[in-house]
């Protein structure tokens, strides 16, 4: 079946399976940082946005997203150009492995679209859907923290 | 990443055309609305899927003093209602604020979750203690009390029905919710909504409701005939805590044993209650 939407603010139009996961499409669209970890919506390596909210592409249909903006990692920044968000992982220490690091960064993009000014509580709400076996989580706090001071500080573009 | 036997995908433009299409799949066709539960399992005999979501029935509002929600409001879209936030003291948010985590209450509606009906759900426990009713429209219309239609074979219903609208009653008292699982994200191993209004300072009126027994989410009327009458006390909830301790029905699974969950049953209906009176009493 055809559908149309928006990914990383590029038009698509395309034949899909109608039973095809959203988690498989995109990545058969090249968006790598679209990662399958468990596939029943439990670790959050695989969230994308959907309209401004962060969902579980493993856990979706393409069809479903007909209409709707996607927005992936790919979307936010480029290795050559990170966005502020991005830079607050790295500088804080919160990248390791980095398999968990796109939907940590994509829900903390949704967090910090809504709220620039976030406990450490909320923060922590925020993340407490994707798994990281490696840092312990308090660096990520920190990362998504130092990127919220940032916007307030108007570095964001 | 497995795939599904999803032949064919549709997007209904009314509560009509979502009921038409049903029929004529039969069995082989499917509702889906936030989809949460479609692809967790294994591949299943749906050959047509139908999306619900853009039949009009994602909203919120105040109905009769209580609340109406269409069925395919997804629980942050209730969570950031300011009606759905002030509906008996904020039960509907302190109850879904612990279902799952922030992107899953993204795509999960209030309709799914009824009509699941997970055992181990927070949602049914908490339908059934604050007497929420449900419409739906198939062949006919109809409306009735979650707790009721629980009792049957309501899974039947909803395979030639859809579920439109979720209506909470008002109630002149508070409700708290008390949950246990092994993580900030699990499903509940036992939960409790329970609910009390005090009139000249004594229970006028107690809900209970005991959930992930395994079994799903009951009220225990003897446990609120025990409260009504009764001044609000120290010894009361110790009364209350030993009764549903020694009558509740609970059972085991792999999850728990039946002696923590009859041990702990007692618990937190007893956290319960005292956070529902400290409520009711502001």
């Amino acid at each position: 079946m055809k559908i149309t939407f928006n990914l990383n603010r590029v038009p698509q139009y395309l034949d899909v399976e109608p039973g095809e996961p959203l988690l498989s499409l995109l990545r058969l669209l090249g968006m790598k940082s679209v990662k399958e970890g468990c596939g029943t919506g439990d670790c959050g390596a695989c969230t994308v946005l959907v309209n401004g909210r962060a969902v579980r592409s493993c856990l979706m249909l393409a069809p479903q997203i007909q209409g709707k903006k996607v927005l992936t990692l790919e979307g936010l920044g480029t290795v050559d150009d990170p966005h502020p968000l991005q830079k607050a992982f790295l500088d804080s220490g919160a990248v390791q492995c980095g398999f968990c690091t796109p939907g940590m960064v994509l829900v903390a993009y949704e967090l910090l679209l809504r709220n620039d000014n976030p406990t450490r509580d909320e923060v922590a709400e925020a993340i407490s859907g994707n798994l990281c076996r490696c840092t312990g989580y308090v660096k990520i706090v920190d990362a998504v923290l130092l990127a919220a001071q940032w916007k307030r500080e108007g570095r964001w573009r | 990443m497995h795939r599904t036997g999803i032949r064919r995908f549709h997007l209904a433009r009314d509560v009509e055309e979502a009921l038409s299409l049903l029929s004529a799949y039969g069995d082989g066709g499917a509702l889906l609305a936030g989809g949460v539960d479609l692809l967790r399992g294994p591949p299943g005999q749906v050959e047509g899927l139908i999306d619900i979501t853009g039949i009009g029935l994602s909203q919120v509002g105040e109905a009769r003093g209580g609340l109406a929600v269409g069925a395919t409001t997804t629980l942050t879209e209730i969570l950031k209602n300011p009606a759905a936030s002030a509906y008996v003291g904020g039960i509907l948010c302190e109850v879904f604020r612990q279902v799952a985590v922030p992107p899953l209450r993204n795509m999960a509606t209030l309709g799914g979750a009824l009509v699941s009906a997970h055992p181990w759900g927070d949602i049914p426990t908490a339908l059934v203690a604050l007497g929420a009713e449900v419409r739906w429209r198939g062949e006919r219309e109809g409306k009735a009390p979650v707790e009721e239609l629980y009792r049957g074979e309501f899974r039947g219903l909803f395979r030639s029905a859809v579920a439109t609208e979720i209506l909470f009653p008002p109630w002149n008292g508070a409700f708290a919710y008390e949950k246990i699982g092994r993580a900030r994200y699990d499903i509940a191993l036992l939960n409790s909504c329970c609910g009390v209004g005090i009139r000249d300072g004594v229970v006028a009126w107690a809900r209970v409701a005991v959930g992930a027994r395994p079994d799903r989410g009951e009220r225990l009327p003897w446990a609120e005939q025990a409260l009504v009458g009764q001044k609000p006390r120290e010894s009361l909830w110790g009364e209350i805590q030993d009764l549903v301790q020694g009558q509740v029905e609970v059972g085991d699974d792999r999850r728990a044993g039946a002696v923590w969950r009859r041990h702990t049953a007692g618990v937190l209906v007893r956290r319960a209650l005292v956070r529902a009176t400290e409520k009711a009493g502001r």
